[in-house]
């Protein structure tokens, strides 16, 4: 199953290109694969997903960043509510790999409480 | 292509309809027609005797055809010619002409619905792009553009009326078919008969010709329309009304130089795009004063900074100057009864009227725990128990330092928020706190650091618009930022170079909120 669904900036928004995210199901893991600009546009469009997720009842969630441009806080702040949020049932795996994801992290020190990984074949690993 | 209902019956009863001169049935064969031969051959006709020997060589090549007919079914998308190679009378004129007859009506009915679904799917792609816009000039423009062509007008204007920051109404207009210059000799319309109607909301108004209008010319000193005025005769007039208040937000008005050019068909497209443009204004409009609603309630919550003995405070505030995400930011300067300084300044994650809402109630908080003079730490632990328990999930960045005169140290604590900077005279500038905590909503301990603050030293505090974006990594921007404190400590004025400043690293242009603090230690009237 893959579903895609990119935010657009129709309405007015036209700094910097919009960012995706899509759901796709591996190998009993639904992973969130976000690309572009992970910002207060992209945010709820992640949470939706996220929530989506977990009623796949998959054994894992993984949010991978491979493809983000730019991390802003509000996008940390989906991650820490996937991670601990009330709907949050399969544990969560982040995909992380370069600075421009990591440091934001690093900075809130969000490091200390997600479960990063590399690369997602690691993330996927059981 | 599956043939449309029907349409095998009537080749059926076409074929039958060929009879031999002794009156026995021809033998007859079909030969179907693609769209674009149906278009050649029949035109605008559903049935046709093809007696063109050309034609027919060409469709049906070396066959001696001796009579055929041609029908279209489905508007043209579907033919057939009927022919036969037998002896026969003159039935094929005949027999068209008939079809054509039984079918007049018909053909009619389904050249107008097909017409009619034309326009409606015209009219409902503009309503999609318009609504689909927050920008007032092109939705304006973008509208007058389309109701002129819908209308077949010679030209088309929009008047339409906003409202200043001060809350006075003024009115702008756009001209669509001619260029603007030909309107901008002329005063703006005025509220005379007629076009009363249109400016009241009381009704579309359309005239095959408005010089014979008993309204027209009432009023001086033009009587009718103003020297050099483009030629009006048709005339077509439609209000624009918020569909959220009932007010009339501008109206639209189609001019043709010939009489009785506008029919009820153009009057109904006229109308459908007024009501997508009023749809569109309104959430322009609404969209318009949410930012201005957040950007007000940010700036009056922010403080002016209190004089500080000792110290040189240049604190600026940014609404984001793109996009919707003003409101998060907000930076803080506190005497303390101790005589110690708090420099607070954080970002509350979300944008608009709820974002500046949470950050006036954190920043009250925050505010009266540093009042009770508890340690960095001990603020910071607070204020994340707080917001925990009034915003639910929250996720909001702030550093805490409080300046002691009495030690000249300076005790902090960050919640997740970007280092701040601290300059000892002499040294290349430092970073502080970096990535002590997690952020307020987040975390639950917030270490506490002490450094020293002599006289002399600078310290900043700022917020992640002025060094991230989209486009600029925030690694990157740390670098830039910090490459160019040098030149602000050089400056004449420090408040200049900042904005000097601010201005470079954005490229002029910041979509986020920017906040910042900058502390000069001077130190002469220290305690």
């Amino acid at each position: 199953m893959s579903e895609r669904d990119v935010t657009g900036d129709a309405l007015g928004d036209a700094t910097g290109s919009a960012g995706s995210v899509a759901l796709e199901s591996l190998d009993g893991a639904t992973v969130l694969r976000v690309a572009g600009a992970l910002d207060l546009a992209l945010a709820p469009k992640l949470r939706r997903l996220a929530e989506h997720a977990t009623r796949l009842g998959d054994r894992l969630l993984v949010i991978d960043l491979t493809g983000v441009t730019f991390l802003a806080s509000a996008g940390m702040a989906e991650l820490v509510r996937a991670h601990r949020g009330t709907t949050a049932s399969a544990p969560l795996r982040v995909v992380a790999s370069g600075r421009i994801a990591l440091r934001p992290l690093e900075l809130t020190r969000l490091v200390d409480e997600l479960a990063i990984y590399p690369s997602l074949s690691e993330a996927l690993v059981r | 292509m599956t043939s449309p209902p029907g349409f095998d019956a009537v080749l059926e009863a076409v074929r039958r309809a060929f009879a031999a001169d002794d009156g026995a049935p021809a033998a007859t064969a079909v030969r179907p027609l693609a769209p674009a031969e149906v278009a050649a051959v029949l035109g605008d006709h559903v049935a046709l005797a093809v007696t063109d020997r050309a034609v027919l060589a060409d469709l049906v090549p070396g066959a001696a055809i001796t009579g055929a007919i041609a029908v279209a079914a489905d508007g043209g998308r579907h033919g057939a010619l009927v022919y036969t190679t037998a002896a026969t009378g003159a039935t094929p004129a005949a027999l068209a002409a008939a079809i054509e007859a039984a079918t007049a009506d018909l053909a009619g009915t389904v050249r107008r619905l097909r017409s009619e679904a034309a326009v409606l799917d015209a009219l409902h792609s503009t309503g999609r792009e318009l609504t689909a816009q927050l920008d007032i000039d092109r939705i304006v423009q973008d509208a007058t553009d389309a109701a002129t062509k819908a209308t077949g007008a010679g030209f088309g204007a929009f008047f339409y009326n906003l409202v200043d920051e001060f809350g006075e109404s003024y009115t702008l207009y756009t001209i669509s078919g001619v260029p603007r210059e030909a309107f901008a000799r002329f005063p703006m319309p005025r509220n005379t008969e007629v076009f009363a109607p249109t400016f009241d909301g009381t009704g579309t108004v359309r005239s095959p010709d408005i010089t014979k209008d008993p309204r027209f010319g009432k009023n001086a000193p033009h009587h009718g329309m103003p020297e050099g005025h483009l030629p009006v005769c048709s005339y077509l007039a439609v209000s624009v009304l918020s569909p959220t208040s009932g007010e009339v937000l501008g109206g639209f008005f189609f001019g043709h130089p010939e009489p009785d050019r506008f029919t009820a068909r153009h009057e109904y497209l006229a109308e459908g795009i007024a009501a997508y443009s009023a749809i569109a204004l309104d959430n322009a409009r609404l969209y318009e004063r949410e930012r201005n609603l957040a950007t007000e309630l940010s700036r009056s919550m922010l403080p002016v900074a209190p004089p500080t003995p000792g110290l040189d405070v240049v604190t600026r505030y940014l609404p984001a100057a793109t996009g919707s995400k003003v409101g998060g930011d907000w930076f803080d300067v506190i005497r303390l009864p101790s005589g110690a300084t708090a420099f607070v300044i954080g970002d509350v994650v979300g944008h608009g009227v709820t974002a500046a809402t949470v950050m006036g109630q954190v920043r009250t908080a925050v505010r009266s725990y540093a009042r009770l003079e508890l340690p960095p730490s001990e603020v910071l632990r607070n204020v994340s128990e707080l917001i925990g328990g009034l915003f639910g999930e929250s996720f909001v960045t702030c550093f805490y330092a409080v300046h002691q005169p009495s030690d000249g140290t300076l005790r902090y604590a960050n919640a997740g928020h970007l280092p701040a900077i601290m300059i000892r005279p002499g040294e290349p500038p430092e970073q502080i706190g970096e990535a002590l905590a997690q952020p307020l909503g987040v975390g639950s301990v917030f270490p506490q650091r002490t450094t020293g603050f002599p006289a002399g030293a600078d310290l900043v505090l700022y917020t992640d618009g002025l060094v991230e974006s989209r486009t600029r990594d925030l690694t990157l921007g740390i670098e830039w930022l910090l490459a160019g404190i040098p030149g602000l400590l050089t400056a004449a004025d420090l408040g200049t170079a900042w904005d000097k400043l601010v201005e470079e690293l954005t490229g002029g242009r910041h979509d986020d909120d920017i906040a910042l603090i900058h502390v000069r230690h001077r130190g002469e009237d220290a305690p």
